[in-house]
């Protein structure tokens, strides 16, 4: 039986065909059935996909701005009682705090060492802080304001929880302080030189400076979407400024300097601690495009605003953008993120990180498959005029081009024009010697006169002598004439030419001599 | 967020413009603030973002009038934009009646997204151009009336009715938050804050 079972196995090994036992995805190689019939180096891809595919949908739906908002604005709904139970709790750190998500412990020692050795930046902020208080307001006021503020910075360092539930503290924190110094008649009276908002900046300031190793990109998840962002951003990198639809002139140096800037500005925010520096930067870059698009001589219109700040969005590629503008509608004074130029900012930069996360084929009028390929680098891009627009090499080939068209163009008219001069310069010289001729024959000078007279004389008296040695030779008889002829003639040759002819002209006519002399 | 009074004086809201490319939203902002037209949109300010002041019936009004992008491709991130504005300006070009459909779905959508909390004011612009008309005022009047929406009609051209629109938008703002501000649920909210924030204080200081 077993025999038999063996003989049959073997026998099922003898039907399989070396062909079914490769790797299925027809690299040479064997396969094996673990594998799912690959070999190691295609199962090994085909793994490394499958995970990437996992990543990017589970960070697609952590990254979406949306549920973010959605969140912060159902636990604004349920803030009190949030509240009072974070502050309740927090000086038990393990305490109920309402959120599971609390960051894992092991995190927790680093941040501490962090914030005990104060960086450069906290102690500027600091000593910025102090100054502005002791300078603005009164003392009793400013001390109240920097022990509330130092305080609250000693409570967050303590606490351990999800950045939307520390969001929400330091909202209502915000929100609290504000109410608290707004009612001070001291912002009343005409001699205060600051507003409640600019106290508020300056709190702002030193709290997003202060906690923001606790802030920033706390969630290790948060910070593993946003480098999937960052990696999808650059496989979009082909995506330029015409498939966008932007009017942006890039032959322009002065364009191409302002868009540079928009890029460098858009990545410092990255560099900047505070909410209110960060959102500073993106200002000085929206308003870094907004004058490339004037050197363009474009509307400044949103319709080309935003497909500018996308295409500087790809082009930059900012670090950590993401976790930048989170950290931004997290901690800045919400008053900031409602109304004014850099709320306007920061929602165009939103919407543009909501594209890049959304952008397919559609989005850009193309097949699904050409998408496809440019993002995953199979296929480049043709280098259409529009979406070459940006290739700066390109432009100075092409304005190199032009030039040597025209100054070529230049060439062939400029030798067309010197041979028309030279004929033209001929025709006049003929037309000129015509002229002199005709003006000589009509006016003759006194000289030319006498010389024609002496010429005429002197062509009569050789006429005569040349009639009379004819005649002789006439008489004398014809072979005479025929032997000196020749002779005659040759002497003279060299002197006077118009003679031979003259004399050819006697020999055969006698009558008319004399008009042939003239002529001559 | 924003404050609100029964016999406050002083406003500040959100306007956002969406409308199709080309209807003339840009143009429309550009006559209301520093009444000027120019065709070729060449202008020395930025029309994307602009503030300006409006007083209507002894009220001021700080109107923050935030552009959009008109182009399809970026129609899905209307809902980022007008998230949180008082008012929407619909923008719309009478000689276009395909701009005209484009503004329902915009309506369906702000209905869905912001339910009740912005007002809406519809606009057809372009008059000037009367003999290209597609979109009759009856039809735009009775769509923006079902919707419980303001019609008007412009022309940034020949800046006619541009201003009446923004006041009468401002207006019924005003109404709107007035009324609204009487409503429980955000003062409520505000008050338990406080006292919440009181309690913490006197916890902190203790400490």
């Amino acid at each position: 039986m077993s025999d038999k079972h063996g003989e049959e196995d073997k026998k099922a090994k003898m039907h399989l065909k070396a062909n079914d036992l490769l790797c299925v995805n027809g690299c040479g190689f064997y396969g094996t059935p673990q594998w799912e019939n690959r070999c190691s180096k295609c199962w090994r891809a085909h793994q490394n996909e499958m995970k990437k595919c996992q990543d990017f949908a589970k960070n697609r739906s952590l990254l979406s701005f949306d549920q973010f908002q959605e969140r912060r604005k159902s636990t604004t709904e349920s803030k009190s009682r949030g509240i009072k139970n974070l502050f309740k709790t927090s000086p038990i750190p393990e305490g109920g705090t309402s959120s599971p998500t609390s960051t894992s412990p092991a995190s927790t020692p680093t941040r501490h060492s962090r914030r005990r050795e104060l960086s450069p930046d906290s102690l500027e902020a600091r000593q910025q802080f102090t100054d502005f208080l002791v300078a603005n307001l009164s003392t009793g006021m400013a001390q109240e304001i920097a022990r509330s503020v130092k305080n609250a910075v000693n409570k967050i360092s303590e606490m351990r929880m999800s950045s939307d539930d520390m969001s929400e503290l330091v909202m209502s924190y915000y929100q609290y302080l504000g109410e608290r110094i707004g009612g001070h008649s001291l912002f009343d009276s005409p001699d205060c030189k600051v507003k409640v908002e600019d106290v508020m900046d300056q709190v702002e300031k030193y709290i997003s400076t202060f906690c923001y190793s606790i802030f920033f990109c706390a969630n290790h998840e948060e910070e593993v979407a946003d480098m999937s962002l960052q990696d999808r951003i650059r496989s979009l990198h082909w995506v330029t400024a015409g498939f966008l639809e932007t009017k942006m002139v890039f032959k322009k140096q002065t364009v191409r300097d302002k868009i540079d800037e928009a890029i460098s500005e858009l990545i410092e925010i990255n560099a900047k601690r505070s909410a209110f520096e960060k959102l500073d930067c993106l200002t000085k870059s929206c308003k870094a495009i907004f004058e490339a698009l004037k050197e363009s001589e474009a509307s400044t219109s949103a319709d080309e605003f935003l497909p500018t700040l996308i295409y500087v969005l790809f082009r930059g590629n900012p670090p950590l953008i993401q976790s930048n503008v989170k950290f931004i509608s997290r901690f800045a004074i919400p008053a900031r993120l409602m109304s004014g130029e850099a709320a306007y900012f920061f929602t165009n930069l939103s919407c543009a990180l909501e594209f890049a996360r959304n952008m397919n084929h559609e989005s850009l009028q193309m097949e699904k498959s050409e998408f496809e390929a440019y993002t995953s680098g199979h296929l480049a891009p043709p280098l259409s005029v529009i979406n070459s627009a940006c290739n700066q090499a390109i432009y100075v080939l092409e304005g190199t081009i032009e030039t040597i068209t025209n100054v070529a163009k230049k060439a062939g008219s400029l030798a067309k024009n010197l041979t028309n001069m030279h004929g033209k310069s001929d025709d006049d010289l003929e037309k000129m010697l015509a002229v002199i001729k005709e003006t000589v024959d009509f006016y003759p000078t006194d000289e030319y006169m006498n010389m024609k007279q002496s010429i005429f004389a002197e062509e009569k008296e050789t006429a005569d002598i040349l009639v009379s040695l004819s005649r002789q030779s006439s008489e004398s008889g014809r072979g005479t004439l025929t032997d000196t002829q020749p002779s005659t003639p040759q002497p003279d040759t060299s002197l006077e030419s118009p003679l031979i002819a003259e004399i050819q002209a006697i020999n055969l006519t006698s009558s008319g001599n004399q008009e042939h002399v003239e002529e001559a | 967020m924003l404050e609100t009074n029964v016999d406050q004086k002083s406003f500040k809201f959100k306007i956002v413009l969406l409308g199709e490319g080309c209807v003339g939203k840009s143009s429309l902002v550009l006559r209301f603030v520093e009444n000027k037209f120019s065709c070729k949109h060449l202008s020395t300010i930025q029309a994307s973002f602009q503030n300006k002041t409006v007083n209507v019936e002894d009220c001021q009004a700080d109107l923050h009038i935030w552009d959009t992008a008109g182009q399809e491709k970026y129609h899905a991130l209307g809902p980022i934009y007008y998230r949180g504005s008082n008012g929407v300006l619909l923008v719309f070009d009478i000689t276009d009646r395909k701009s005209f459909e484009k503004v329902k779905n915009w309506v369906l959508e702000i209905k869905t997204c912001l339910g009740n909390t912005a007002e809406i004011l519809i606009v057809g612009n372009k008059i000037d151009l009367e003999e290209e008309r597609q979109v009759t005022r009856q039809d735009a009047e009775a769509y923006a009336e079902s919707e419980g929406a303001l019609y008007m009609e412009t022309s940034a051209q020949d800046n006619v009715g541009i201003s009446d629109a923004f006041e009468s938008l401002t207006a019924k703002m005003i109404e709107h938050s007035r009324t609204r501000s009487t409503e429980p649920p955000s003062t409520n909210r505000s008050i338990r804050l406080i006292d919440n924030d009181e309690a913490e204080r006197s916890k902190k200081c203790c400490r």
